[in-house]
């Protein structure tokens, strides 16, 4: 069987183009964050980003930090327990990023509506606030009925709203063990990524491990995403950090406060950029950048034996790096 | 008797007075978290708790987990599921008992703002906030579909006010029956617990009403943090303050003393 398996660099350079929609984002904001296909867009300069993240992440703060996103879709969009996103916070205030308010239920619909090719989705949530109301991308027209306008149900005459679907060109979504087809499994919640992973135009995974198809075919229903769906795998361990991979790896608490401190400023995200976008030539470079020690203490999490089930098909890190093809890094 | 308590422990331990045993819970990350989590470990052991992610039957181990996901809850989770699932199937349907949400600002008709802070109201065209906060997120959600949910805030006048800025996650609206005739399938806040006490609304109006008050705290007081002509309810009472069981419980919770600062 051809493998799907490609580098970080090529997935890039063949999905992703300037102005495109772009959806990644996960599992909340301290978890599952495929933040490694980001710093990648940064390092080809990709700009004019319209953003579709479920909720915010150190993804779409990265980005938009670093001003490659003009638009952008969210639910919640701050950072949980590490507070707010400031470089999200920062674009958004200064004018240069629009952001779309939606709930973190609306984005799970409006994903499913773009999954199944629905003209729209009933909405019995966000009606009657602001969320209705107000609209950024039109931002004259006060009450706003096109955002959620409103639609009558056929059978009890009600009044409720219409979400519409979402249908981005690219998904980049974070996957704890994928095998070299695109077969996925997910540890922790899935948050979003399986209504995600139908609604996008394309799926490129990018899995903390490799696995052999055996373990596919003793877990099938655990296999959420299936290769069918998927263009390309991407093997890139530790690619949520520094938000957490239940089974994998926990969050990097230092980092992810330094991170957000860092991309309250101007200077600050150059800095960040410069130091943890830049600096590395390749997968080997990235994780020396995190540090072997930082590793092994992160990997030793209370969660790590979630992942005990599959590891007798786990690929060593040199057999998962040598089936990757497209070149440089 | 118990021992010296914060006023941010006390704000957990009333909100979590207001969980009954058995009820299908949701919990937001942060202080939320805490007082859902304090009142399954003290008087509620039947809670049937859930997190927006997806995330059943897990208690948090090592303190607050630093977000709904985190591995603090995912290492002993029961089920992962979904979003879709979470607020969509248990939520948004009507299922869930009780939620609690935080706010930045909140007003008379318990309507919250957790989107963003301008300098005076919005006007006709929407334009960036002067401060953006964290959204909706999935409070607009609980605050639309579940049977009743909690408001947990600090009181302070700056949060206090008349009429929030932006509608994020919808109280009573205009009061009345402004809420009913949307037709949410969620029945509305149904208590603001604030640090220094508790404001429920009134059935008909669906104002909110002083409640009650904490031990260190006063009417005065209460009236002074207040942004609106807040109203004293003809029972107002004084909350019983933590017994040492209570703390014990919340701190157990509150491993990591985010109460406590």
């Amino acid at each position: 069987m051809p493998t799907k398996v490609i580098t970080l660099a090529e997935a890039v350079r063949r999905y992703t183009w300037d102005g495109m929609q772009y959806a990644s984002g996960a599992a909340l904001p301290v978890g599952s964050d495929a933040i490694a296909f980001g710093r990648e867009l940064l390092r080809q300069k990709r700009r004019d980003l319209h953003a579709v993240f479920h909720a915010n992440t150190q993804q779409l703060n990265l980005l938009a930090a670093a001003g490659a996103v003009a638009r952008a879709e969210c639910g919640f969009s701050g950072l949980e327990g590490f507070g707010f996103a400031n470089g999200l916070r920062r674009a958004i205030e200064q004018g240069r990023l629009v952001l779309e308010d939606f709930s973190n239920l609306a984005m799970a619909l409006r994903l499913l509506g773009g999954a199944l090719n629905w003209p729209f989705v009933p909405a019995t949530v966000n009606i009657g606030s602001d969320l209705q109301y107000r609209r950024a991308f039109e931002p004259g027209i006060h009450p706003n009925r096109n955002k959620i306008p409103a639609v009558t149900d056929p059978f009890s005459g009600r009044q409720i709203g219409a979400f519409s679907p979402l249908r981005p060109d690219l998904a980049a979504i974070h996957v704890t063990l994928a095998d070299s087809d695109g077969n996925a499994i997910m540890l922790g919640t899935e948050w979003s990524r399986f209504e995600l992973s139908r609604a996008a135009k394309r799926v490129v995974l990018l899995a903390d491990a490799l696995v052999h198809t055996d373990c596919m075919r003793q877990y099938p229903n655990l296999v959420r995403i299936p290769g069918i769906i998927v263009e390309a795998v991407v093997y890139w361990p530790f690619a949520a950090w520094p938000q957490a991979s239940p089974g994998m790896y926990d969050v990097d608490e230092a980092h992810m406060k330094d991170m957000n401190r860092a991309l309250g400023s101007e200077e600050g995200a150059a800095a960040y950029v410069r130091d943890y976008v830049d600096s590395y030539a390749d997968l080997d470079g990235y994780l020396e950048r995190i540090g072997t020690g930082k590793r092994a203490e992160l990997s030793n999490g209370a969660t790590a034996f979630l992942l005990d089930p599959y590891r007798r098909w786990l690929l060593p890190h040199a057999e998962a790096q040598a089936l990757s093809t497209g070149g440089d890094a | 008797m118990s021992s010296a308590y914060s006023r941010q422990e006390m704000m957990a331990i009333a909100t979590g007075r207001e969980i009954r045993d058995g009820e299908l819970a949701i919990f937001g990350v942060g202080l939320s978290m805490l007082a859902g989590y304090f009142a399954q470990a003290c008087h509620a052991p039947g809670v049937r708790a859930m997190t927006e992610g997806g995330v059943y039957g897990a208690t948090p181990v090592g303190g607050l987990p630093w977000g709904i996901e985190c591995n603090r809850l995912a290492v002993n989770a029961v089920s992962f599921t979904s979003a879709l699932d979470a607020l969509g199937c248990l939520v948004a349907s009507g299922r869930c008992d009780v939620g609690i949400i935080g706010a930045a600002q909140v007003d008379r008709f318990g309507n919250v703002n957790t989107t963003g802070i301008w300098d005076g109201p919005i006007g006709e065209s929407y334009r960036p906030p002067k401060t953006r906060l964290t959204g909706a997120g999935g409070a607009n959600d609980i605050a639309c579909g579940a049977k009743r949910y909690l408001i947990m805030v600090s009181h302070e006048p700056k949060r206090f006010v008349e009429r929030v800025t932006y509608i994020s996650s919808p109280g009573y609206l205009d009061g009345g029956d402004a809420r009913d005739r949307v037709g949410f399938v969620g029945g509305g806040p149904s208590a603001i617990i604030t640090t220094l006490g508790i404001l429920r609304p009134d059935p008909q109006t669906h104002e909110f009403q002083l409640d009650a008050y904490f031990p260190f705290s006063g009417v005065d007081e209460i009236l002074a943090n207040t942004g609106w002509n807040l109203q004293v309810s003809a029972g107002l009472r004084v909350v019983p303050e933590p017994t040492l069981q209570e703390l014990a419980a919340l701190r157990r919770v509150d491993q990591t003393g985010m109460l406590r600062r």
